[in-house]
């Protein structure tokens, strides 16, 4: 049995990882994710695509929300921000996906400092609403600029495309999109060890005591939003090259209820949580739609007409119990079974 | 001018409403410090439990009235009851991300059971086209206002004058030692959220009688927000004024400046109120302590 774990320089205490199964895994999870498109069929590779492109956002939003403590029900609209952006950049001036997709976070970074600006002088769920309004705004300012977005006609993306090569099949884009993800992940990953993850962290906790510290909560803040902003635009970006059209309409205010479910229901504050949240949240309708369609022809008939609004149902569901019952998330369970394996059969 | 007249008095009728809805948010927060983001869905399931009761009863429109305010009383009971007391103690965000999911769940619950399509009211008030200062009015917006200052003053009383008033009020400035003076903070939850609840039922009565039931209701909720934040998350009374004002204010956006404006006029104006008085025009100020 282990007795402790003595970090004895600085450096080594911040380390991203001091245990050699734990990178193991994390590469054989990365190559067996790449591995996806060869083993399944395109139905199921569009649920991995999803996964991952949900996964760089959530893992944003759980950087403001989770780490530095800001509550946004505005990441529905830095969403949008960003799959116009990228739409825009791609279909009016044909540059191809990355920078398109670039382009596409860089403008949610910049649309963040117009909510970020009224969140330093506000707290809590003053703030969430003001970032409910950033979403109604925008969806509005894209109804009404027809001559930059089309208005509510959308965007019909085209094919991403990776120096001069299009990504035609599902499977080239879901690799791309999977690069993406695993570069977000190490990068906020690395964030999160370094002067400013901890500045997110003091915030978090009191952030008035923070300032005393000599965290500039201005800079900070904005920050935190900018990079949150900036990942969920690049996951805007590559959800509109992935169901090639967007409008409004996919940017409403549940998505940004659902990416805060898939943070709560993952746990809160933590990459891997957020990770684990969404590949739970995005199976768990078509898990439900099994499970129905092996209870029996009538329940199906009722799932296909009233698909939406059981999804909804379940979805409000899962949040209420999970809150309930199990409020550190899906990662909270793995860390007491993990707790348990490493003590057994001690009780602690 | 006229044009002016009736274009404030009909935002008026349509700020009740989102007065309504807004106090509902109010009284929440102040007893319990959190938002209550399923006020919007218990407005919507509140007006189609009446439609429930009028259509199995036959009652009238009048009659309607205490059977609706008794529903919503039962399913903001409810609501504490089962969700919300389990979780007292654990941070804000958890209840209100509570609130959240029962958002979710009672939107997709309303047309589980009544159906996605757009439904009458089957009683109605007599409806007649009333005259005043030079705007015509139907007097079911009238009725709107009239409910709205109805139960502004019946709040003010209930606050100012009555011994369970005084103790929400205790208890939302220090709930700690409004538990040591030996007052039921758990009860003054409940009533809280009992009190939010018929607040909304009265609001979707009038919403299902001025316009129809849809399960699109639930955005009174959503848009009712900018008034709780301009009147101060805190103060039933600074909602109420906070509602007229962003209904009047997204009727002048809509009839003066231009189409689709009226859905962000009320977000535009919080952005900017927010900006000079982060507490709201009636709210108080957080002095918080490290």
């Amino acid at each position: 049995m282990r007795a402790g774990i003595f970090k004895e320089t600085y450096p080594e205490l911040v380390r991203l990882t001091d245990s050699m199964p734990v990178k193991v895994w994390s590469i054989l999870l990365v190559l067996g994710a790449s591995l996806l498109p060869a083993l399944v069929g395109s139905y199921a590779l569009s649920f991995g695509t999803t996964i991952v492109i949900t996964s760089i956002g959530v893992v944003g939003l759980n950087l403001l929300t989770g780490t530095c403590g800001l509550i946004s029900l505005g990441h529905a609209g830095f969403m949008a921000v960003g799959a116009y952006g990228a739409g825009i950049m791609a279909l009016d001036y044909g540059w191809s996906a990355i920078p398109a997709i670039l382009v596409g976070g860089f403008a949610a970074s910049l649309s963040s400092l117009l909510v970020g600006v009224p969140s330093l002088r506000l707290k809590g769920l003053y703030l969430a609403i003001t970032t409910l309004a950033f979403t109604v705004i925008v969806t509005h300012l894209i109804l009404n600029m027809p001559q930059l977005t089309r208005g509510s006609a959308g965007l019909f993306m085209p094919v991403a495309d990776l120096m001069g090569i299009e990504m035609k099949s599902t499977g080239a884009f879901y690799l791309f999109a999977l690069a993406l993800a695993v570069l977000a992940v190490l990068g906020v990953l690395n964030l999160m060890r370094s002067r400013v993850g901890r500045a997110f962290l003091a915030i978090r906790e009191q952030d008035i005591a923070a300032e005393m510290m000599g965290i500039h909560l201005a800079r900070f803040k904005l920050l935190a939003f900018a990079i949150s902003a900036f990942y969920t635009g690049i996951a805007g970006a590559l959800f509109a090259y992935q169901v090639r059209y967007i409008n409004v309409d996919s940017f409403g205010l549940l998505l940004s209820i659902e990416a805060l479910g898939i943070i709560i229901v993952g746990g809160l504050g933590s990459v891997a949580g957020a990770v684990i949240g969404t590949v739970f949240m995005t199976l768990l309708p078509e898990g439900i739609r099994i499970l129905f369609d092996l209870l029996g022809a009538g329940l199906q008939e009722i799932f296909s007409t009233r698909a939406l609004e059981l999804r909804g149902l379940i979805y409000g569901a899962v949040i209420i119990l999970v809150l309930r019952f199990q409020p550190e998330g899906l990662i909270g369970i793995w860390r007491e079974v993990r707790r348990i394996w490493t003590n057994w059969p001690f009780r602690y | 001018m006229n044009y002016l007249i009736a274009l404030i008095a009909a935002g008026l009728a349509t700020g009740a409403i989102y007065g309504l809805v807004a106090i509902g948010f109010a009284i929440i927060y102040k007893a319990t410090g959190i938002i209550n983001f399923a006020q919007g869905e218990m407005v919507m399931l509140n007006a189609y439990l009446g439609l429930s009761i009028a259509t199995f009863s036959g009652v009238g429109f009048w009659a309607l009235v205490p059977l609706v305010i008794l529903a919503s009383i039962l399913v903001g009971l409810a609501v504490e009851f089962l969700l919300v007391r389990p979780m007292l103690g654990e941070p804000a965000i958890s209840i209100v991300m509570m609130t959240v999911g029962l958002a979710v769940c009672l939107r997709s619950l309303v047309i589980l059971i009544w159906g996605a399509e757009p439904q009458v009211l089957p009683v109605h008030p007599a409806e007649d086209v009333v005259q005043i200062l030079g705007a015509r009015l139907y007097s079911t917006q009238i009725l709107a206002i009239v409910c709205l200052a109805l139960v502004v003053v019946g709040f003010f009383v209930f606050y100012r004058h009555t011994r369970a008033g005084l103790a929400m009020r205790a208890s939302s400035s220090n709930e700690t030692v409004a538990l040591l003076m030996g007052i039921d903070v758990r009860r003054i939850y409940a009533l809280a959220w009992g009190l939010a609840s018929v607040t909304g039922g009265l609001a979707g009565l009038l919403v299902a009688t001025i316009y129809e039931l849809g399960p699109d209701m639930f955005a009174f909720g959503l848009r009712s927000f900018p008034a709780v934040i301009l009147g101060g998350l805190d103060s039933a009374i600074g909602a109420a004024v906070g509602g007229a004002i962003i209904g009047v204010l997204e009727n002048l956006g809509e009839g003066y400046i231009g189409r689709g404006l009226k859905e962000i006029v009320g977000f535009v104006v919080i952005l900017m109120v927010l900006m000079v008085r982060p507490y709201g025009m009636f709210g108080t100020r957080d002095v918080e302590r490290v």
